[in-house]
């Protein structure tokens, strides 16, 4: 609103500077430090340097397992998720009764999947006599161990959350529908078949929201922590094949108290995003279409 | 060569809404054919019906020889320019230009060469690179057109892509439209158009013939000269003319000399009007007059309706009267020098209806019956 | 106005009549399998919470003797058990203590995300630029890395075992999420109003409280039920910062419950578990209006 002292915005907004100081910013700065120290909860942090961040990259076997299973959930889990979500909100974007009615149903697992409850479902639903062994089995086939087999376990933490693609395919439809119909007449017109209008037409049109939808899902995937760690009670069992870097961190820093060691732990998984992130922020000019400002 | 026919064509929705009533419609190779008439009377469903975005529910549509019913509108030979442009907003122009194209996998040098004779026809060149949002609405409007262009169709479909403009640049876009069209024409490439306008003035400019709907039905087919001099119907008669004809209740007598009565008054025509007049279901008639065929004459002249002037719209080149005559609400047009402010003292007028431009329809069946 | 048409031409018409019929047939067949398609894979995605619901009726025995999800012999008797928990506390005070967190954690983030959001849409002041790229930033940060130090600053500041550090943070607007679909929605409402509010001589308090929270309780809405589903589904948090079993949220005394009595008694956990889920989902079904919107415009428009 023009004509306004500066100091009425600040004011306004000064809660979220207080807690950006308060609870974000100094504690990052204050994590990067700590993973310079030795920080054994109850002496003070001592500076050792690299250290940390060596006896991480070059020893330490529990790490490097948890990251392997960690990068291996991300890059399954994150197109898996992504994909479903596109294609359940293709086929819901057209004139068809009851839409609400089955966009809500896809939604409510997103609204509860990362929830206690769950969590305890899914170790109920994959365990050795449970839900989907007893289909198996119905089915005359051979019990499958989930949690007790490495291959398996990581694969129903992946789909608990490839199941929450609700909240992305929300996202995809709105962008579906916000495209406008002429456009597709415009590709009928000019003769584009369906496979050709989706690739053509639709897909780039969305790559914005693919964009977005991408970006997030990686974030949040690099942090799952309450599925692995109800299911398995935290151990990431089993021979930690679900054992994702953030229970490692858990372990380091609520278990063991080792702050500084945690902290490290939690810059590598940081910086790693990050990259990840900048990768996908330069890239995106070459495949996201802005519909941003008018003229260049 | 392709002409355009529609045969008994309908178009009923899913909630039994009929929408188009089985409508025939000849579109000769060449034409340019405007589909006229206001908001609501299917004239965009029939061209979304000829380009196949729209499936029709009965009767059948050839393009040639060949019946179109069953085609996609890719496989049509048809090109259409949408009131919003529809432009692909994440493709640069030439991309834009060039994907009806692509998509049928025609050789490279030979889309450069159409997107350059397009983009140099319609002075696009420099707009080559860019994207559909970093132009004006004009400029997206001629990429819209030579999108359409660079196919060659053999029938070009236009839903009012002139109304998002404003009022210059409209002017201009219906001449720079036509002046394509007989270009095509002299070329002897494909340049059959149909041509959906509310604007009666892109109608009578534009068109070779002019198509009017009304509600799902076609009212008239013909010439501008045609549809302004003889309408067939009091519809056409209203739609087309501005401002509106005068549409009047009047008494015909038809015994001798042809006299029309309006509340106490009657005027008496000649053999002009008499000739050309046809059956009708009854005496009791609507008489349709031009504003501009009512001649003011001198107050002592016989043989003509009095009213009063109750309003007056004057606009230099001509003035507009609204005349009173005997509870009936008449327009007037008269030339700006015919016009003096001491007409209004007493506001008492004389006026005659021009009797070879009088048409008289029968209210029961809305049909012109002076046109014989 | 129909002509009379030729033999030839009316064979031809006979033909795309048919033709037409045949298309709105198969545009029949392309919807029913779509619906098809959704009700299977619906179903399937589910099944896992209608099964829940049937098994937590079910005696111990049942649970794992079929996948059908309709009890033999419906009982509650895994809600009653359940219900008393193996603490001194029954599940209704773990509810409670939820609430204790849920209250101020809901009330703190819609006041502090709307003047937030309010001052960054509609104010001008030195710093905005960065102050605003910093919520994009902290949308994406990784909480993993702020967790430590933010844990050493709650017991420097004693807070450890109290539900400050639950629900603190967000009372200084500290979900950038929140705030971040809050601005969005504020910018696509015109100023107009509040300017003629402002003409009309109120502050621009006023003009908040009675031109744009009006104008903006929708999406107010949408972020206090977005923080009741996380708050209810949250368990690192408490899990970090909790350590009496008295102020257990339902998260951790539904996890208490699972180490306890899991070996055994199924249907008492799974009973909780629904019991847990229920807030959300009726939450959800009554207001998902709210959920799709704020979702929608938070994410389309990002």
């Amino acid at each position: 609103m023009g004509g306004e002292k500066q100091w009425v915005g600040l004011a306004y907004v000064a809660p979220y500077v207080i807690g950006l100081l308060v609870f974000t910013a100094i504690p990052f700065g204050a994590s990067f430090y700590l993973s310079f120290t030795d920080y054994p909860l109850l002496s003070a942090p001592i500076w050792v340097g690299l250290q940390n961040y060596i006896e991480l990259i070059f020893h330490d076997r529990t790490f490097h397992r948890a990251l392997q299973v960690t990068m291996t959930y991300v890059f399954i889990t994150v197109p898996l998720k992504l994909t479903f979500a596109l294609a359940i909100a293709y086929v819901l974007n057209y004139k068809l009764k009851f839409i609400g009615f089955f966009r809500t149903a896809y939604y409510v697992p997103s609204i509860l999947g990362g929830s206690v409850a769950i969590a305890v479902l899914w170790r109920y639903i994959f365990a050795d006599i449970g839900l989907v062994n007893m289909i198996i089995t119905g089915l005359g086939f051979e019990a499958i161990n989930f949690f007790g087999d490495p291959r398996y376990a990581l694969f129903t933490i992946t789909l608990l959350r490839v199941w929450q693609f609700g909240s992305a395919m929300v996202i995809f439809l709105a962008a579906l529908q916000s495209i406008p119909a002429h456009v597709y007449e415009a590709a009928a017109i000019d003769g584009a078949n369906k496979a050709q209008t989706f690739f053509f037409i639709t897909l780039p049109l969305i790559t914005p929201v693919i964009f977005f939808n991408l970006i997030l899902q990686m974030v949040e995937a690099f942090q799952e922590f309450n599925g692995p760690f109800i299911i398995t009670d935290g151990t990431g069992a089993p021979l930690r094949s679900t054992y994702l870097v953030p229970l490692y961190i858990y372990d380091k820093a609520f278990r063991q108290f080792d702050m500084g060691y945690a902290s490290a732990i939690a810059w590598i998984l940081f910086a790693i995003i990050m990259v990840l992130t900048l990768i996908a922020f330069w890239s995106s000019r070459h495949w996201v279409y802005y519909a941003g400002d008018k003229r260049s | 060569m392709a002409n355009l026919s529609l045969r008994s064509v309908e178009k009923v929705y899913g909630n039994s809404f009929k929408a188009v009533h089985g409508i025939d419609l000849e579109v000769k190779d060449g034409e340019f054919m405007v589909l006229v008439g206001p908001s609501g009377c299917a004239k965009s469903t029939t061209l979304r019906m000829i380009a196949g975005l729209e499936t029709i529910t009965g009767g059948e549509i050839r393009i040639g020889d060949k019946v179109v019913n069953n085609l996609v509108p890719g496989d049509r030979g048809i090109a259409m320019v949408f009131q919003n442009y529809a432009l692909y907003p994440h493709m640069k122009v030439k991309n834009n230009l060039s994907f009806g194209l692509r998509i049928k996998r025609t050789p490279k040098d030979e889309i450069a060469r159409g997107v350059e004779n397009v983009s140099g026809i319609l002075e696009i060149e420099e707009l080559l690179e860019r994207l559909p949002k970093q132009l004006s609405g004009g400029q997206a409007q001629r990429v819209a057109v030579g999108r359409a262009l660079i196919k060659q169709p053999e029938v070009f479909l236009f839903d009012e892509p002139l109304s998002n403009l404003d009022a210059k640049l409209r002017a201009s876009m219906r001449v720079r439209i036509t002046d394509l069209h007989k270009q095509l024409k002299q070329a002897s490439t494909s340049s059959t158009v149909v041509y959906v306008t509310h604007d009666q003035t892109e109608a009578m400019t534009m068109g070779d013939r002019i198509c009017v709907m009304k509600d799902g039905h076609i009212m008239q087919v013909a010439d501008p000269v045609t549809l302004y001099n003889r309408p067939e119907n009091e519809f056409v008669a209203g739609f087309i003319g501005s401002p509106e004809m005068n549409l009047i209740p009047v008494a015909l007598q038809r015994n001798g000399a042809p006299a029309l009565t309006i509340g106490s008054q009657t005027v008496t025509f000649g053999n002009q009007l008499a000739s050309r007049l046809s059956a009708s279901t009854g005496d009791d008639l609507t008489m349709g007059v031009r504003p501009q065929h009512m001649q003011m004459v001198p107050p002592e002249t016989d043989n003509a309706f009095s009213g009063t002037i109750s309003h007056v719209e004057f606009m230099g080149h001509e003035v507009n009267l609204y005349v009173d005559i005997e509870g009936h609400k008449f327009t007037v047009v008269i030339p700006g020098d015919h016009y003096n402010p001491s007409m209004l003292a007493d506001g008492a007028i004389r006026l005659a209806p021009r009797e070879s431009q009088l048409h008289l329809f029968d209210p029961k069946t809305s049909q012109n019956i002076s046109l014989a | 106005m129909t002509t009379t048409l030729s033999p030839d031409a009316a064979a031809a018409l006979e033909e795309a009549n048919a033709h037409n019929a045949r298309t709105r047939r198969n545009q029949k067949i392309s919807a029913v399998i779509r619906y098809v398609i959704l009700a299977i894979v619906g179903f399937i995605m589910l099944y896992p919470l209608i099964w829940l619901v049937g098994a937590s009726f079910k005696t111990n025995a049942e649970i794992f003797a079929s996948p059908g999800f309709i009890p033999q012999s419906p009982t509650t008797e895994g809600y009653e058990r359940g219900w008393d928990t193996s603490t001194r506390w029954n599940f209704g005070h773990f509810f409670l203590n939820t609430l204790w967190i849920l209250i101020p954690k809901t009330i703190g983030t819609a006041i502090s995300a709307t003047l937030v959001a309010y001052g960054f849409a509609r104010f001008d002041f030195p710093g905005k630029k960065i102050l605003f790229v910093t919520v994009i930033a902290t949308l994406l940060l990784p909480n993993v890395v702020t967790r430590i130090p933010q844990y050493l600053l709650f017991r420097d500041l004693g807070w450890l075992d109290t539900y400050l550090p639950l629900w603190v943070p967000s009372a200084l607007a500290g979900d950038a999420f929140f705030v971040f679909m809050l601005i969005q929605f504020l910018r696509a409402i015109p100023r107009d109003m509040e300017e003629a509010a402002r003409v009309d001589g109120a502050n621009t308090i006023q003009t908040l409280i009675f031109i744009v929270i009006p104008l903006l309780a929708p999406a107010i809405i949408s972020v206090c039920l977005f923080q009741f589903m996380w708050t209810m589904n949250d368990f690192l948090g408490p899990l970090i910062y909790i350590s009496s079993v008295e102020k257990y949220p339902v998260s951790l005394a539904l996890r208490l419950s699972l180490d306890v009595t899991e070996a055994f008694q199924w249907n008492q956990v799974l009973a909780m578990s629904a019991l847990t889920l229920a807030p959300s989902l009726i939450v959800f079904f009554v207001a998902q209006r709210y959920f799709i919107e704020g979702i929608s415009t938070g994410g389309v428009k990002g």
